[in-house]
């Protein structure tokens, strides 16, 4: 960009921000009619982002148990032999042998005070398994399903559990969710495009005659166009500004009230805000939002002479 | 500098602005685009800077086929050509300060030299109590005024003027003519629309006289008997 053109840009900034400063009103409206869509956009965002954070957290705990039939005698060979066996299957991390021994232990210090019960047992009822981890892409209950078959097809195992139902059921949710997300979000920047397009237009008909005669005294097609698509873009980051401002404000407020159902629906973690990676996305949606919405509404205005 | 071949222009509704009019004018030359209210004086002006297209002919400005100009391509034909328009255009919302920059913004003049030609250009007019101003608060001559330091602020090869003494008192459009001359006289070519026939006697200039869409007549200045004849057009 050689410097004379650099300086037209310059120009057609200060350009931009003078026409913000003439025409505030529309200005106001805009950014505000914006703001809340983006608003809505946002606590949908937040509800998602949380929801995911429970899906990823049961991911990690996800784990396939694979009890040994009785009969398999627990010799370090043998057992060796299988552990290195389910290690080669696809999407395993890793595989930890629980011997009967052990198994007793852990039941033990999960039952705590009421671990006398297990004192009046003659033997260890308790079959030795294998924990297998799984890698995190195969956390999805599709590939946890192959897996569990894979590994219950070895004589050695009488029963392969990984908490189906559970599976199954989130997944299910998660999908409803993310595909309900798709949809309200293509919605919500139809409907904000089309808001930013009309309050563009708003401003370009407030400057008609200005427009008119910057044309008239050989202003070329993008010295009368950028202050438009930076006074769209400046209108999307203010509007996302505002957004993300009430959203936090909401959360801050609303978290008291409604801790507690999230805390049930969450499990053990409080919900969390946007962090830097959502809230610089949110910026960039306002202000790709705006400079559509700029682009949009001044693809017209080429013809005129 | 601007050559004319055939040019028709017709508006919707079969009214003529133009009709057959071939003219040439040479560099440096000063010209007075002249006859009744509605002849086509501001239609052939506003061809020239390429805000209206011709229905028909050619029209090259500056070496420019402005009859096949695209529309990315007016802006550079119209920074080579300052106009002064009848009803003034300016920003109603800016100083005349930058009323008058806007040009040398528009042609990308570091911030230092424009303002440095403004106020140099504005001074010389007689307006540099007024830099601050809006238009509207100044009077028609200071308006007018104004409106020449536009045009003529980038020192561009042409300048058209169209009724650039309409509504002035005589003194004041001696004022205005006298801006003109000057800008002429450092090389610019200069076509001045005007049915004021005060202006045609007092300079004797080349005169293209329309009427209807047609050209009447197209005289030299050495063709002029002295003292020029008198014409009078009605005023509607
Ligand atoms: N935008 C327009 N639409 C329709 N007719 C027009 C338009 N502009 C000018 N005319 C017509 O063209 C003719 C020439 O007008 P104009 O060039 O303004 O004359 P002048 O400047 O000599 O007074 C007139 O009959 C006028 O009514
Ligand atoms: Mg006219």
């Amino acid at each position: 960009m050689d410097r004379h053109r650099l300086r037209r840009l310059m120009s057609a900034l200060r350009s931009g921000i003078r026409g913000i400063r003439a025409t505030p009103l529309i200005f106001a409206l805009s950014v505000s009619s914006m703001a809340a869509g983006l608003l809505l956009l946002g606590t949908y965002l937040l509800v998602v982002q949380n929801m995911r954070a429970v899906i990823e957290r049961f991911g990690h705990e996800l784990r396939v148990v694979a009890f040994l039939k009785p009969s398999v005698r627990p010799e370090p060979a043998s057992l060796d032999a299988l552990r290195v066996r389910f290690e080669a299957l696809d999407g395993v991390s890793r595989v930890r042998f629980v011997s009967k021994g052990q198994a007793l232990e852990n039941l033990r210090a999960d039952l705590g005070r009421e671990a006398s019960i297990l004192e009046g047992l003659e033997r260890n009822p308790l079959p030795a398994s294998f924990e297998i981890e799984l890698a995190s892409e195969s956390r999805s209950p599709g590939a946890v399903g192959a897996l569990a078959a894979r590994i219950a097809e070895s004589e050695e195992i009488d029963e392969v559990r990984y908490g189906e139902d559970w599976v199954q059921g989130y997944a299910r949710i998660l999908r409803a969710v993310v595909w309900l997300g798709a949809g309200l979000g293509a919605f919500l920047m139809l409907l904000l495009g089309t808001i930013v397009a009309g309050t563009v237009r708003l401003a370009l008909y407030a400057r008609t005659d200005e427009i008119q005669i910057q044309r008239l005294v050989g202003a070329g097609g993008l010295f009368v166009r950028l202050p438009f698509y930076l006074e769209g873009a400046l209108q999307g980051a203010v509007a996302a500004a505002v957004a993300l401002a009430v959203l936090y404000g909401l959360f801050q407020l609303g978290l008291p009230i409604v801790g507690d159902l999230l805390a049930f629906m969450l499990g053990r973690s409080a919900p969390a805000f946007f962090g830097a990676g959502e809230i610089a996305l949110l910026f960039v949606m306002g202000v790709g939002l705006g400079l559509g919405g700029a682009v949009l509404s001044l693809l017209r205005l080429e013809e005129a002479p | 500098m601007i050559q004319m071949y055939h040019v028709e222009m017709r508006y919707p509704g079969e009214t003529y602005g133009l009709r057959d009019v071939s003219v040439s004018i040479k560099r440096g030359e000063f010209v007075f685009l002249t006859g009744p209210s509605g002849a086509g004086k501001t239609t052939l002006l506003r061809l020239l800077f390429g805000a209206e297209h011709p229905s028909m002919g050619q029209i090259v400005v500056a070496g420019r086929n402005v009859s096949r100009l695209s529309s990315a391509s007016i802006p550079e034909l119209r920074r080579q050509i300052g106009v002064i328009f009848q009803d003034f255009k300016l920003l109603s919302e800016r100083t005349v300060f930058e009323n008058v920059g806007i040009t040398l913004e528009i042609a990308g003049l570091p911030r230092r030299e424009l303002r440095a030609r403004t106020w140099s250009m504005l001074r010389r007019l007689g307006l540099g109590h007024r830099l601050d101003h809006r238009p509207r608060t100044l009077s028609g001559g200071e308006q007018q005024r104004v409106a020449i330091a536009r045009a003529l602020v980038n020192d561009p090869p042409l300048l058209l003027a169209d009724e650039p003494t309409g509504n002035l008192d005589p003194d004041l459009a001696l004022d205005i003519m006298d801006i003109i001359a000057d800008a002429h006289a450092r090389g610019t070519t200069v076509i001045v629309a005007t049915h004021d026939p005060g202006l045609l006697e007092r300079y004797p200039h080349r005169r293209i006289v329309l009427d209807n869409g047609r050209l009447v007549m197209d005289r030299r200045p050495d063709a002029f008997p002295t003292p020029a004849p008198q014409v009078v057009w009605p005023v509607s």
